[in-house]
């Protein structure tokens, strides 16, 4: 304690030229490090700017040269995908049902399973948690070959129902509820509901569902968000045109029919990436805060 | 009142009893499925399929083009998860250091994090259309002189797996920053004042607080990233044509599983294998890694 204070004393007017030089340093270092954050951020947006870009930009204009300003050509793009058979609309509709349906039935199975878990002390709840977490690590998607064939055999190949119905058992979003649930839980206010002549399901949904909200649209919008993006599943098991969702439809842009309609192509990549661009922009705060609250214990 | 309790515990079953169900319906099940389909010669053309044994796995061990799969996959993992951990790391400290007061954490994070939402399947399309031979990465390289004449990227290897890899890279460090960043300031300043009172350099105070104190995390990042890297199947799958060309160089073992299942038979027997081996390798590494680097955390603490 004394050494550092005398050498603090001693040393006071050279003091003044260390402390000048030492901030000197300091902001060197951090114009280089916005510097880097700035490429960082060029690599981050320009490929997702130039598609948006070239969205509205002619096929003509796309061939003559990179722009970074948009064009007025998004109406002709759109009525090209349309007359090559592309229907736009149709893949955005199913892909929406898909995702829709699958976020509600993400959400509530696995909000009632964390409850169970968080809740009650039953036989088992040890080893059923930890399943969980194990599964989490655990490589599911490799058995999609039995998975489709039999779905095949139950009939629901080439239906929705085979995309949505395995959300019922989804190993993450319960161990997220429950990193979530332990957190705002209150035992008591349940014990109040007994009391008040409650079943133990009612009070699940009328006390504990309205407080977990928050903590529900997070996890909704990872769900909406795997769910419409899903390509591999649906790739797999869906084979009519007709219900083709939106990723599979993507897909299809890479074929011949649409060589050379450049400005047609990025419009539908682009149809497809925006709803989420907005979704992100209009929920970042959850989602940014929800990434890591399975991950981390606060 | 406490007799009440102890009835009401047996309501746990009741709450858990619908993902126990769908998981044995859509998820063991499956798994069972598809092992057993492993030791057949199923095909999507017949109705009956006979016992083969290990027939499929010799195949598939006889198989050059697998090795080729397990490797690239494990390489293109690789190659994108050390610059992935490395900028994150990187950021994550720049973000979280006290000293340097960077303006903007929360919003230089959502920009980063922002490819992660994308559609993986858009994604490769566009890197397809941004790197094919009249496409705009060629336009701007020649025009501005930096290439004397365009390249056909398409057909080379190397350049290939470099893009998957960037792609990979793109998607995912946003993410795994997030996560780190949220690890660190979890972490009390207390102990790093203690530190600097204690004389500690900056890197001393990262190597020895940091680095241990964000283990679990960073074992969260590796383990999910690894399960996830070794399904990669979109970005590659649809950069090219579907088969991982040019000359095999991104040919994963998913797009060689999917191959087999869209061959013209419908060989499902033989793409069961692929999975199954996928399957455990996967699981074998993360269990491994879990418990190696969780037990070293333990007696650390």
């Amino acid at each position: 304690m004394t050494e550092q204070q005398k050498t603090l004393e001693t040393a006071l007017p050279t003091d003044v030229h260390f402390k000048k030089n030492y901030l000197l340093r300091l902001n060197i270092t951090r114009a280089l490090i916005y510097i880097f954050l700035a490429i960082l951020l060029v690599i981050t947006i320009i490929p997702v700017w130039i598609l948006l870009v070239n969205a509205t930009r002619s096929t003509v204009e796309i061939q003559q040269g990179i722009s970074l300003l948009p064009s007025r050509y998004l109406l002709s793009n759109y009525g090209i995908l349309l007359s090559k058979g592309l229907d736009l609309p149709l893949g955005f509709t199913n892909s929406l049902i898909i995702a829709l349906s699958t976020t509600v039935i993400t959400v509530y199975f696995s909000m009632l399973t964390a409850y169970g878990i968080v809740v009650y002390n039953f036989k088992g709840k040890k080893f059923f948690y930890n399943s969980i977490i194990l599964l989490v690590m655990i490589p599911m998607q490799l058995s999609i070959i039995g998975f489709y064939q039999w779905m095949s055999k139950l009939g629901l190949d080439d239906n929705y129902l085979s995309l949505i119905l395995p959300s019922i058992a989804s190993a993450g979003s319960v161990f997220f509820c429950k990193q979530y649930l332990d957190s705002i839980v209150i035992h008591d206010l349940i014990d109040a509901g007994r009391i008040d002549g409650a079943s133990e399901l009612g009070i699940f949904h009328r006390i504990m569902l309205p407080i977990a909200t928050p903590g529900m649209f997070t996890l909704g919008i990872f769900a909406f968000v795997a769910s419409w993006n899903n390509f591999f599943n649906a790739f797999i098991l869906i084979t009519t045109r007709d219900k083709y969702t939106l990723p599979m439809l993507v897909q299809t842009l890479r074929g011949d029919v649409y060589r050379h309609e450049y400005g047609a192509i990025y419009l539908g990549l682009a149809a497809s990436l925006v709803p989420i661009i907005i979704i992100y922009f209009l929920f970042s705060r959850y989602i940014v805060n929800g990434i890591s609250m399975g991950a981390v214990k606060e | 009142m406490f007799s009440a309790k102890i009835v009401k515990n047996y309501y746990g079953y009741l709450f858990i009893a619908p993902f126990i169900i769908g998981f044995l319906i859509f998820g063991l099940y499956p798994v069972y499925n598809t092992l057993s389909l492993s030791f057949t010669d199923a095909t999507l053309m017949r109705a009956t399929s006979k016992f083969v044994g290990l027939q499929n796995f010799q195949r598939l061990f006889a198989d050059s083009t697998f090795f080729t799969a397990v490797r690239n996959t494990w390489a293109l993992w690789l190659m994108n998860f050390i610059p992935q951990i490395g900028i994150a790391l990187l950021l994550s400290v720049w973000f979280t250091n006290t000293q340097l007061k960077i303006k903007g954490g929360g919003l230089w994070r959502m920009m980063f994090y922002m490819p992660n939402l994308m559609m993986q399947s858009a994604v490769a399309a566009l890197f397809f259309s941004l790197f094919s031979f009249y496409g705009p990465v060629n336009q701007f390289l020649v025009r501005a002189d930096f290439l004397p004449e365009a390249i056909d990227y398409i057909r080379s290897p190397a350049v290939m797996r470099g893009l998957v890899v960037f792609i990979q890279w793109w998607l995912w460090f946003g993410q795994t920053t997030i996560l780190l960043m949220a690890a660190m300031t979890s972490i009390s300043v207390a102990i790093y004042e203690a530190a600097t009172v204690d004389g500690a350099s900056t890197f001393q105070m990262f190597r020895f607080i940091t680095l241990p104190l964000i283990k679990p995390v960073m074992l969260y990042v590796l383990v999910t990233s690894l399960v996830g890297g070794m399904q990669l199947f979109d970005i590659p799958f649809l950069l090219t044509d579907g088969r991982g060309s040019p000359a095999n160089s991104i040919l994963t073992s998913n797009i060689m599983m999917y191959m087999r299942f869209r061959s013209s038979q419908g060989h499902i027997g033989a793409a069961s294998s692929v999975g199954v081996m996928v399957f455990i390798m996967t699981t074998f590494v993360a269990l491994l890694l879990f418990y190696a680097l969780r037990d070293k955390h333990e007696h650390a603490s």
